[in-house]
């Protein structure tokens, strides 16, 4: 374990004491035990709740996330945001990026990720609805969290900037990938910028490939057509991901 | 320790909707059913004039399912089908309705595979499901022996050695009966609790009026399915695990006595309390007049007693209970007597540790570890560390 995670392990039981339990294995980190909590969002109540839960935290953290688990049986099995592996699902990676770089260390990656997550579970369990929006599932999640950071219209758009990404990261004096034809700086500067920066590796090709594998099945059914300057910049992508 | 009669409500709810079926599995037995039945319906039965149908009965029907336990261990629903053959019953066997519907489901490759040994009644399929959570489907071949277009009285068969029977049976107006018991309850809570349903199930029902009637449930309803638990557990390494009460006798008695309480709390306490005050019936003793005037649980001048089928009076469900000095008869009154002390008197429980080992005991330990926080929460006396929420992350899910 390095020097940066012990310090931040032990910051993190100097505010949750009861996640007391450290194991190191080859490939991670396990932290364990009692998560003890007095959470509230603005308009919304109070929940005073504990649950037991592990944190799998992996060594090149915080570049990788933390797998959560709760261990003690808890969440109702009619709850759908976990994932088949049973460990819960946070959001989709790309906005677990974004909440972690607030915060990057195992505390906020409790306070920001877990503890939210817990309370809208609780939430949930006691009124039947998610205090907070809902993600779509599996890599229509992933497709709409760029729709939605960019309000763009159609799936092709979320393909050409996060192919704009995957391609040059950022570059302000670049048409826009969203199609307006403006430059990059005066149109989704900003946007392009934070997620090129939240990104990693790992997350960009993760998301590449979901949204490409949605855009193909669409145009497999004939549902889209992809334009002939995209279809090489796909060709080439798909060559680098695929390495 | 005080306990909130209101919260202890709440956790009986709570439990018995995690011993009942849930939304997704509920679909999935539907789409099973339906997919049977319509491989029953393309069939020909000689004979036959007019169309076959089928429909569910029992628990599955009612809406009293509970997941049952087999050696300790969660097992698969058991789901029970009316398979209605449009036939005269002059002009056919028991033996020949009950042989076509299992010659039916053989000529279906995968049907074939599913099918069990032929039963005393039934033709049962077991499907085994990828989540580990199967079914049971029990086909009951039947023809109908109404006397009249509203009578919905069938003839079921019923095979004794190598012989085949007809019986009685009216599984429909059972469904019926039970519906009235339960109706004005129904209307008090159907759209707040179709509501709930469409909320955590959306990928299943995508509007409010998509929700089936038939997962809603009412206060007896769950009182009902706390009381099939109870007893499965009860029964479940008695020495006597054929004097358990069986589930028609449960649900009559229960759906007779429920005075329409609004939480299941109150239901339940009603009903135990009336079915303890039959309890001197064992010993030939006087019972309060009103009861002995409904004459719901009765003894006969013989000595054997009579609890009868609301839609068919001839048929008595208790017809065993004086066999080996009465055994069921007391089997059924010490086990009711448990209910009192094992889910209604639990305000004498001096620590929480304690309540939730014998409610663990009396209703499963799973499902009452996943609510008994709604019951006493866990966290009172420690100072939880203050956390306010922003911005927060959408959860999602991989799939
Ligand atoms: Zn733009």
């Amino acid at each position: 374990m390095t020097e940066g995670l012990r310090r931040q392990i032990v910051e993190l039981a100097s505010v949750h004491s009861g996640l007391k339990n450290v194991v190191e294995h080859d490939a991670e980190t396990i932290v364990s035990g009692t998560l003890l909590f007095e959470a509230s969002a603005d308009g919304l109540e109070t929940i005073k709740e504990s649950f037991e839960i592990e944190l799998m935290i992996p060594h090149d953290f915080p570049e990788t996330l933390p797998r959560v688990k709760e261990t003690a049986g808890r969440i109702d099995t009619r709850y759908e945001h976990r994932n088949p592996s049973g460990t819960l699902c946070l959001a989709v990676p790309i906005e677990q990026r974004r909440v972690l770089l607030e915060q990057p260390t195992l505390l906020g990656c409790v306070n920001r990720l877990v503890v939210p997550y817990l309370y809208g579970y609780c939430f949930w369990k006691k009124h039947g609805r998610h205090p907070f929006d809902e993600a779509a599932h599996g890599h229509e999640g992933i497709l709409r969290h760029y729709m939605d950071t960019f309000s763009l219209r159609d799936d092709l758009s979320a393909l050409a900037v996060i192919s704009f990404l995957l391609e040059h990261g950022y570059r302000g004096h670049h048409d826009c990938p969203c199609g307006s034809g403006l430059r990059v700086k005066i149109c989704h500067g900003q946007a392009l910028l934070a997620l090129h920066q939240q990104h990693t590796p790992q997350t960009l090709r993760g998301d590449f490939i979901a949204v490409f594998d949605l855009c193909f099945a669409k145009f497999q059914n004939g549902q889209i057509s992809f334009p002939q300057r995209m279809r090489l910049q796909l060709a080439r992508l798909l060559k680098i991901v695929s390495k | 320790m005080t306990i909130d009669i209101r919260k202890y409500s709440e956790f009986l709810e709570q439990t018995a909707s995690e011993i009942d079926i849930p939304p997704g599995k509920y679909q999935d037995a539907v789409d099973r059913y339906q997919a049977v039945g319509r491989w029953l319906e393309e069939g020909t039965y000689s004979g036959s004039s007019g169309e076959l149908i089928i429909y569910p009965q029992g628990s599955f029907r009612l809406g009293t399912v509970v997941r049952p336990i087999r050696g300790g261990i969660e097992a698969s629903y058991d789901i029970d089908l009316v398979c209605e053959l449009p036939l005269q019953k002059d002009r056919t066997t028991p033996q020949s309705v009950k042989l076509m519907v299992g010659d039916r489901l053989r000529e279906h490759g995968t049907y074939r595979e599913l099918l069990d040994p032929e039963g005393r009644r039934c033709w049962t399929l077991e499907y085994t499901e990828q989540d580990g959570v199967g079914f049971h489907l029990d086909v009951l071949p039947a023809i109908l022996d109404g006397r009249g277009l509203l009578d919905t009285a069938i003839a079921i068969t019923d095979k004794k050695g190598e012989s085949y029977f007809w019986s009685a049976s009216n599984p429909r107006g059972y469904g019926v009966w039970f519906d009235g018991k339960n109706a004005a309850a129904f209307a008090r809570t159907a759209f707040e609790q179709k509501e709930n349903i469409q909320r955590r199930a959306s990928l299943i029902y995508s509007s409010i009026d998509k929700v089936p009637d038939q997962l809603v449930r009412t206060p007896l309803q769950r009182a009902i399915q706390l009381m099939k638990r109870h007893r499965d557990l009860r029964f479940n390494h008695h020495e006597r695990i054929e004097c358990a009460p069986i589930s028609i006798i449960i649900t009559t008695l229960a759906a007779h006595l429920y005075g329409n309480e609004p939480d299941v709390y109150s239901a339940l306490s009603g009903i135990v309390g009336k079915l303890r005050a039959h309890a001197a019936l064992v010993e030939s003793g006087a019972i309060e007049r009103s009861l002995a005037t409904i004459g719901l649980i009765r003894r006969k001048p013989d000595g054997t007693w009579y609890i009868g089928n609301p839609v068919n009076p001839g048929e008595n469900f208790a017809d065993r209970w004086h066999e080996d000095n009465h055994a069921r008869a007391r089997a059924f009154f010490s086990w009711v007597d448990a209910l009192q002390k094992d889910l209604l008197n639990i305000l004498g429980e001096t620590t929480p540790r304690l309540l939730k080992e014998h409610l663990s005991k009396a209703l499963g330990a799973t499902v009452v570890t996943k609510n008994f926080d709604v019951l006493i929460p866990p966290v009172s006396a420690i100072d939880a560390p203050r956390i306010h929420i922003t911005n927060a992350a959408k959860p999602w899910r991989d799939v």
